[in-house]
């Protein structure tokens, strides 16, 4: 199979699936409850747990940390005790789940997904869903056995203004798409408190994993694993090779990721993902820019605005007898028209948003373990943008150009 | 997080300058010379429409930080589930769904629900949050102001009244009995989130802090060094800066509900964004209504309920309520009623 196959096959599955998405928006009726054990209920995870709160019948039974202060932080959030423990075994070793959840730092995705699946429960993990290539592939094909179900966190392929856009454009209404230039620029520090005192700074490197290499996936993959969903999406494969570099220009605080990163990705035909993450400016925000042969579109957390390039094209010429016989006046010949940008508005998608993409991807979930079918956002897609953040990642450091693996086999 | 030495000063003047409803004297020069140990901070941050201030003693500029950070932290998801400008909330989503169906919600939202609905029922219907279409009708939804015609009213009535919010705590799901239904926070969603980030700060073991959301709801946790709480100054409706009570805070907030800064004028007339939800319209003879509460949430609603009830209900709620409640309701001609209230009125 190759990358145009393997993706084509995720989009074809979107399609059959997209449904699910709509319907997701309606609260449907549930024989019985179904029990959910978190491992990783840190920031995410609560977020994850506030969204799986809207579903009905969805109870959360039970939660794993090794942070125990994430403890009293979940009963807060479900208003009522939920069961804990430090070891993610004693969770998945307990009879009453019916799925789990995960969303440890990216370093133990694998550990923990490998085994949730080995449960033979349905599993949804944050993206993205490997630390490391081999992971990637590892997990990717425990999840693909026969039986398994597998969702990748991937939020935004649920999103109703990302999804019509996509469609739009592989309608042709930007002509061919041939780069995504994607941003995810802020301006903040990208650190998370720590208690005081930490002695040996464990509490530092547990709460700020994502600042340490040994631990982080660094900006590319944290918050660049969703733009590289995106591209392949739209272009229907996964990237080929990827280059890049970073720095730490601005936080010299002991953090061993780089505070900035450039990363480039090329897909079959020619055709680029450029992902810049900077972290002390935040004028661009997170937008996708995907640019067409006849337009463009930008995606942003909130919506999605298509803008259409000059139509050049020859016409009759209704009053050519003046031209003709008058002939035409000389002058200078400067216009800076065709090299400005059009700076209208844009035709924003006009989709009605309901309810946060992270509510629709959880929900969605629940509906697909009700149902046993597969998600869309299924372990070929968590591969494809896993596998591109894994490489980028090397990338950037080596500041050479490296090979992506294919989806294994 | 910025240390309060001078710029305190610079920033109590900038907000009696700016007529804002109420000048939080810190005494932060004061109070540097009895404890050594701890400092004043302060950082402002925007969030559900205005700025949110919080005023913190700490050790030392890191745990400011680590609190200011807690705190915002709090105060963005709040937003994030009750804001009615933001298309993906979880109010919005209720405001789209409960009326085709029940909407199961999660426990902070469905208990914010419980607690709007409580004062309405306590208020005989003077506070409600189902007043969406309403703020819409009248131009004070993303809008410069618009006075609707009676058709457009007699929809909005269809539309309007918190008995049409039907709450099940056993399946924690929410249902609006008629469609077009609108919840809007604004006169309790800040105070609830005060009570929520002035949890945290407790929590956390802060023993003097201040949390103003937009000035017209502020907590005021323990006290500053030396000084029995936190100084508000409430103003008059006359000149600018003139005071017409000073009050102290410790362990408890105030609120207020005013128009001076949310209203439009049609010719010559002037309509306030505070409105009585029984009769759809803006309320009018009123200045400003400041509530004492022991709870953010409650002084929020309570100081809203205040300005719209007229003067026997007022007695009446504020008789039905804990002596810890207080209140200051000011009227045109510098007439002022005080129930409880616990500081001196200069009224010129």
């Amino acid at each position: 199979m190759n990358r145009r196959e393997l993706l084509g096959g995720a989009s074809a599955a979107w399609v059959a699936m997209g449904l699910d998405g709509v319907r997701g928006l309606a609260e449907t009726p549930h024989a019985d409850e179904l029990r959910v054990g978190v491992i990783g209920p840190g920031s995410r995870g609560q977020e994850l747990i506030r969204q799986l709160l809207h579903v009905p019948g969805v109870q959360i039974a039970a939660v794993c940390d090794i942070y125990e202060p994430r403890y009293a932080q979940v009963n807060r959030l479900v208003g009522s005790e939920v069961p804990h423990t430090k070891e993610y075994r004693e969770l998945l070793g307990r009879k009453d789940l019916d799925a789990i959840y995960i969303a440890t730092p990216l370093a133990h995705h694998a550990e923990h997904v490998l085994a949730a699946l080995k449960t033979g429960r349905p599993v949804y993990g944050e993206k993205a869903m490997g630390f490391t290539p081999e992971q990637c592939a590892e997990i990717y094909k425990a999840a693909s056995q026969p039986g398994a179900l597998f969702q990748i966190g991937h939020q935004y392929r649920y999103a109703p203004w990302v999804r019509a856009a996509v469609e739009e454009i592989k309608k042709g209404k930007i002509g061919e798409p041939t780069h995504v230039y994607a941003y995810w620029h802020r301006n903040n520090n990208w650190r998370r408190q720590v208690p005081s005192p930490d002695p040996g700074g464990t509490l530092e490197h547990l709460i700020n994993w994502r600042l340490y290499r040994e631990t982080s996936g660094g900006l590319v993959t944290e918050l660049g694993s969703h733009h590289i969903d995106i591209a392949n999406w739209i272009f229907d494969a996964i990237p080929e090779r990827a280059t890049g570099m970073t720095s730490i220009v601005r936080y010299h605080d002991g953090r061993t990721v780089g505070d900035n990163v450039q990363a480039v990705f090329s897909y079959p035909g020619g055709r680029r993902l450029m992902f810049s993450s900077i972290t002390d400016n935040a004028k661009m925000g997170n937008e996708l820019w995907v640019y067409g042969t006849e337009g463009s579109v930008a995606i942003t957390i909130e919506d999605a605005t298509f803008y259409y390039e000059p139509k050049t094209h020859t016409k009759p010429v209704v009053t050519g007898a003046e031209v003709a016989t008058r002939g035409i006046v000389t002058g200078a010949s400067y216009s800076t028209k065709g090299e400005m940008p059009y700076r209208g508005p844009g035709e924003k998608l006009p989709v009605t948003v309901k309810e946060d993409p992270t509510l629709t991807a959880c929900r969605a979930f629940i509906e697909c373990v009700r149902a046993k079918r597969q998600p869309m956002a299924n372990a070929r897609v968590g591969y494809g943008s896993a596998i591109g953040a894994a490489i980028a990642n090397s990338a950037v450091y080596a500041e050479e150009g490296i090979a992506v693996p294919p989806l294994p086999a | 997080m910025e240390r309060v030495s001078k710029s305190a000063t610079q920033q109590v003047s900038r907000w009696v300058n700016v007529r804002v409803w109420f000048a939080v004297f810190v005494l932060a020069l004061l109070a540097s010379t009895c404890s050594a140990a701890e400092q004043l901070f302060t950082r402002v941050h925007p969030a559900m429409g205005t700025d949110f201030t919080l005023y913190i003693y700490a050790a030392d500029t890191a745990a400011a930080d680590r609190e200011a950070e807690r705190v915002f932290e709090i105060v963005d998801q709040l937003d994030a589930l009750l804001s009615n400008y933001k298309p993906d909330s979880e109010l919005s989503r209720i405001n789209h769904q409960a009326a085709e169906h029940a909407v199961t919600t999660d426990p902070e939202t469905f208990r914010f629900l419980q607690v709007s609905l409580a004062w309405s029922a306590r208020s005989d219907g003077a506070f409600d949050i189902t007043v969406g279409k309403l703020m819409k009708a009248w131009g004070f939804f993303r809008s410069t102001g618009h006075v609707p015609t009676d058709a457009e009213l007699a929809q909005v009535r269809a539309e309007t009244g918190w008995r049409r919010v039907m709450l099940d705590a056993r399946t924690r799901t929410v249902r609006f009995t008629a469609p077009g239904v609108e919840l809007d926070p604004g006169g309790i969603g800040k105070g609830f989130a005060v009570d929520a980030a002035v949890k945290a700060l407790r929590e956390d073991g802060v023993h003097a802090a201040l949390l103003s959301a937009g000035s017209s709801t502020i907590y005021g946790l323990g006290a500053p060094p030396a000084v029995r709480g936190w100084k508000v100054k409430v103003p008059g409706a006359g000149d600018a800066g003139s005071v017409i009570s000073t009050v102290v805070l410790r362990d408890t907030s105030l609120s207020t509900a005013n128009c001076s800064e949310k209203h439009f004028v049609v010719h010559g007339h002037q309509y306030c964004h505070i409105m009585d939800p029984r009769t759809l319209k803006p309320v009018e003879g009123r200045v400003q209504a400041t509530v004492i509460a022991p709870s953010a949430t409650d002084s929020d609603a309570l100081s809203n309920a205040m300005f719209v009830l007229d003067a026997a209900a007022r007695k009446r709620l504020m008789r039905s309520l804990p002596q810890a409640d207080a209140a200051l309701v000011v009227l045109p001609d510098a007439v002022v009623e005080r129930y409880r209230w616990p500081g001196q009125t200069i009224v010129k």
